[in-house]
């Protein structure tokens, strides 16, 4: 065995006990815990709570509650930051173009066929934990990040000359990701702009109804929970995220000399 | 019972974690070495969804096993596959 090895293992080991010392003596109390703490019930009652209309969010699950509700305005800010991110690996692949003359290059038929039925299967699981994310875990960003996979599946397997040729360009994803941020912007300040029209009191990011301003997205929809603004943002943040990625991995995929052609 | 074996499961994918962690750094072929980082992530998932953070699984499965190996292979094309000494 190699001296290298040998000091990544022993730091590895020192890691680890020095991580589990750590856990051992904090205020973490008895883990896996098995009682409900005090702050989790107060989220937990705050949910979804029927007999308090002005202190509860509108759906069953206490997470998407949480990053869209109750903090919702963080939850913007992060999606802020995501699409600086993005727009600076555009701006530095500013006017790289991609010659589709060249014949596309794919993997071999079986990898092709595996991926056609990948491509129907994969953005269902990612519109139900969308459409589901205020119901059952999961919300808009895990969506996202699940149906982004397909695309990174399809332009490995069928070469990224194959889905430029199909229409999937850089700027219809672009306008898919303003669509889905503008989505957002909207949905956070559409009961200010309804409470403006019809005279009421209302506040930016609010879902439900608060004392001092009755007025609130719509809980159910025909006996199905619809969760108010929780299912807009999380249908909004799936094509933003979809998008976002899409982008940026279609941009990482391009080769070299293409590249090297405008960036010196 | 449930308690010990919940911990005794943590334990082992814990284990098995570390060992693709040790695989992946002292691994010479960077594309043998994403692949035991995806592995370890996979372990990873599995220890976040019995600590019961079921949407964090949810976003580190597509993220941990799919985007990301999937950039370091873009990035691996475009540089070198083998590190040397």
């Amino acid at each position: 065995m190699k001296k290298s090895e040998i000091c990544v293992i022993v730091s590895i080991i020192i890691f680890i006990f020095s991580l589990a010392y750590i856990t051992s003596l904090g205020g973490l109390g008895y883990l896996p815990p098995v009682d409900v703490r005090k702050l989790a019930q107060i989220y937990l009652s705050s949910t979804y709570n029927p007999f308090e209309p002005t202190n509860t969010s509108s759906g069953y699950e206490s997470v998407t509650a949480i990053v869209w509700d109750f903090r919702g305005l963080d939850t913007f800010f992060e999606t802020a930051v995501f699409y600086g991110a993005i727009i600076a690996s555009i701006a530095v692949y500013r006017g790289v173009e991609i010659d589709t003359r060249k014949k596309p290059i794919g993997m071999s038929p079986i990898a092709k066929t595996v991926t056609r039925l990948s491509t129907v299967l994969i953005p269902t699981v990612a519109a139900s934990i969308a459409f589901h994310g205020h119901l059952t875990p999961g919300g808009g960003f895990q969506a996202g990040s699940v149906a982004t996979v397909v695309i990174v599946l399809i332009v490995m397997v069928f070469g990224l000359r194959k889905v430029i040729l199909k229409g999937l360009t850089k700027p219809k994803i672009l306008l898919l990701r303003s669509l889905g941020l503008i989505g957002i912007g909207l949905t956070a300040i559409g009961l200010v702009l309804a409470g403006l029209v019809i005279g009421v009191n209302a506040y930016i990011f609010q879902n439900q109804a608060k004392p001092i301003a009755r007025i609130s997205y719509p809980m159910w929809v025909d006996d199905i929970l619809v969760g108010g603004s929780l299912l807009l943002f999380n249908l909004f943040e799936f094509i933003a995220v979809t998008a976002g990625f899409a982008l940026v991995l279609m941009l990482f995929s391009i080769e070299e000399e293409e590249v090297r052609k405008v960036i010196k | 019972m449930i308690e010990i074996f919940t911990l005794a499961f943590l334990m082992l994918v814990s284990i098995a974690s570390v060992i693709a962690a040790f695989k992946a750094i002292i691994e010479k072929d960077m594309v043998r070495a994403i692949v035991y980082s995806a592995i370890q992530s996979a372990m990873y998932a599995l220890i976040f969804y019995v600590l019961m953070a079921p949407d964090i699984v949810l976003v580190y499965i597509p993220v941990s096993v799919g985007i990301t190996p999937a950039i370091l292979l873009f990035v691996t094309k475009k540089t070198e596959r083998y590190d040397g000494d």
